[in-house]
């Protein structure tokens, strides 16, 4: 092109480029104008050095309090088994807790969750060593103490069993297993073994959660009787989960550890056999604080259910389930309401206790739902408890200026004060779960979901789907829940 | 040739470096923030997807193999287009590029009549948007050739060429 061999555009006209007949190809003037941005690359290095580090100053904060905090702890020698994406929830939650030394991985998708789980710890300069078989990793890793089982639900009985009775403290995901035999036996060898079995109802161990069981309801009695109950986990439709097709598993793998096909082993939560469904894997979280809180199992079911929307021909299970409960308790019958539901998103999910003093509407996620108390108008006045910081101060209920026109009917009841329970939890959600494990271990804390409620709630969900077959209400019997 | 840039002013073009080096650092910075974020997606961005191109960058989103191609191709294309630009080194190709990746977003979310976005919620646009203003800028950097005034380019430029000649075209 024309002026190929100019001096650079932009260089003064009327000024040619002299130097270039002195026969340098580059002169000086040419290294200054070609050098002459750097420095704004240094500059950015700077800011970007900055920034990263105003990020980094939480998370070096949490792991500097939990190394000084590993010097006071013993270690804890850890192993994941199940390194999908529930795998990689608990582990980001592990990685801020102190005194953990991660020593192996386990996952059969070796060229995909197991090699990503593994450079994460290694960057976290924790030696540790990827397996396909948890067996050979139980049988090698022998220092362990414990394993964080997050496999799919129908792995979890063998899984977890195994585990005990190579003498490791289990924490295993929920649902604790598909099935109640499975369940059942998880509680037998956690008995037989004495090792520590925590099921991952990570609610129990939810600050605010436990704000409310103890404070609200325990000591502030603050809903007065609790007559009412309702709790939904609305997911908006979602797409089946795929796979890069370079990292698909080769067939007989699969087939070794029970799924058909790829599509099966990413989708299990769909499949009977596998999974429980949705709810099974959404509403156990919350049908479990609805028997945590209301201080019994419930007596009967009954429920509707079916799926409504999906492809039957990758999914089995029920993708819109409606149950309603009904608890027994000293106080008098409570009916509780629940629904999941995959088609629509709106509201999320929540739990609404609703009593004749007030309305608890509370839920783990900070943005939506993060623990709202109604007062009642005719309840006795919450003063002392926002004196003694168990619910703030009440928000002045707003007149909205459509209200002014509009006349109360006499059969509406006056709109109650709103407060907040102000408890927040800026940690990951299954943190303070996992801390109390871990805390238990070290024989510091007790078990906030040990084998034996995670069972109870595992015998109030499965329950559900049974109830969709039946077609009618079911009652459970004390037994049900005992092993 | 001399429309290509040698007829600007010293001061002319200074101004276009400096616009040059600013959406360079913009670029490198996009990139460099999705590269240090562990688990970055494109997917949440494609799944907002409107217009006339949604289905495609729907179905993008919704298919790992693309993704695993598409996520490394926008983080490292956004790093290395901003090094480019900051310091002039290929400044064209990576003007070109910038204008390419920048296209890819812009009809992504083309903020044509009708179309509400819960997304970008800073700023009223209709056709035009700030995708647009910053591809129009890099087109400026891509025919007026900067690097070449102040950039890796003009040492690049020099070294390869064959042999000095008199400056007189």
């Amino acid at each position: 092109m024309a002026g190929e061999d100019q001096k650079g555009p932009g260089d003064p006209p009327g000024k040619p480029a002299e130097a270039m007949t002195a026969g340098k190809k580059v002169d000086r003037r040419d290294v200054l104008l070609g050098l002459s941005t750097v420095p704004a690359l240094g500059l950015f290095g700077y800011a970007w050095k900055k920034q990263y580090e105003y990020e980094q100053k939480p998370r070096e904060a949490a792991s500097a309090k939990a190394a000084a905090a590993s010097g006071s702890v013993s270690e804890i020698n850890v192993a994941l088994l199940g390194a999908g994406a529930q795998g990689q929830v608990l582990l980001d939650a592990m990685l801020r807790i102190p005194g953990l030394r991660f020593r192996a991985v386990c996952d059969v998708w070796t060229e995909y969750n197991q090699k990503r789980v593994v450079n994460t710890l290694k960057k976290f300069k924790h030696e540790v060593r990827g397996y396909e078989d948890y067996r050979e990793m139980l049988d090698k890793e022998k220092d362990l103490d414990a394993v964080v089982v997050a496999t799919p639900d129908f792995w979890h009985a063998p899984h977890t069993i195994d585990c005990l009775k190579a003498g490791k403290h289990v924490y295993c995901e929920k649902e604790m297993s598909n099935t109640l035999e499975g369940a059942r036996s998880m509680v037998l060898a956690a008995r037989e073994t004495g090792k520590l079995l925590q099921i991952g109802h990570q609610r129990r161990s939810h600050p605010r959660y436990l704000h409310c069981y103890e404070k609200l309801l325990g000591e502030a009695k603050i809903l007065g009787r609790i007559v009412t109950v309702n709790g939904q986990w609305n997911r908006a439709v979602s797409p089946d989960l795929g796979w890069p097709e370079r990292y698909a598993i080769p067939a007989d793998r699969l087939k070794q550890y029970g799924f058909t096909s790829m599509e099966q082993f990413r989708n299990w939560r769909w499949y009977k056999g596998l999974g429980g469904g949705p709810i099974v894997d959404l509403g156990s979280h919350q049908i479990d604080i609805y028997n945590w809180f209301l201080g019994t199992p419930p007596a009967h079911v009954m429920a509707s259910g079916g799926l409504d929307y999906y492809d039957p021909k990758t999914h089995e299970w029920y993708d819109t389930v409606m149950a309603v409960y009904e608890y027994e308790t000293p106080a008098g019958t409570v009916r509780a309401y629940y629904q999941t539901q995959t088609t629509n998103g709106s509201q999320g999910y929540f739990e609404n206790f609703m009593g004749d003093q007030g309305t608890l509407v509370l839920s783990e996620s900070e943005a939506n739902y993060p623990g709202f108390l109604y007062r009642d108008p005719n309840a006795p006045a919450w003063d002392e408890w926002v004196q003694k910081g168990y619910v703030s101060a009440p928000k002045i209920q707003e007149v909205k200026e459509r209200d002014e026109e509009a006349v109360l009917d006499v059969r509406e009841s006056v709109s109650p004060d709103e407060h907040r329970v102000p408890v927040v939890l800026r940690d990951p959600y299954h943190q303070p779960h996992l801390q109390n494990f871990f805390d238990t271990v070290r024989g510091e804390a007790e078990l906030h979901c040990p084998a034996e409620v995670g069972y109870e709630s595992a015998v109030t969900v499965l329950k559900v789907n049974e109830a969709i077959d039946a077609k009618q209400r079911l009652s459970f019997g004390p037994e049900d829940f005992r092993v | 040739m001399n429309g290509e840039g040698a007829n600007l002013t010293r001061l002319q073009m200074t101004t276009i470096v400096v616009m040059r080096v600013l959406i360079g650092w913009h670029f490198l910075y996009e990139g460099v923030a999705k590269l240090t974020k562990p688990g970055w997606s494109a997917a949440g961005f494609l799944k907002q997807a409107r217009g006339p191109l949604a289905d495609l960058f729907h179905g993008m989103a919704a298919d790992p193999s693309v993704l695993e191609i598409v996520n490394p191709l926008n983080m490292w294309g956004l790093t290395l287009i901003g090094l480019g630009l900051v310091l002039g080194c290929f400044t064209r190709l990576a003007a070109a590029s910038g204008i390419l990746i920048i296209l890819m977003y812009y009809l992504c979310n083309p903020p044509f009549v009708g179309y509400f976005y819960s997304i970008p919620t800073e700023g009223s646009y209709l056709i035009v948007n700030k995708n647009l203003v910053e591809l129009a800028a890099l087109a400026v950097v891509l025919v007026t050739g900067s690097g070449r005034a102040a950039g890796l380019d003009r040492i690049i430029h020099g070294l390869l060429r064959r042999r000095p000649r008199p400056a007189a075209a």
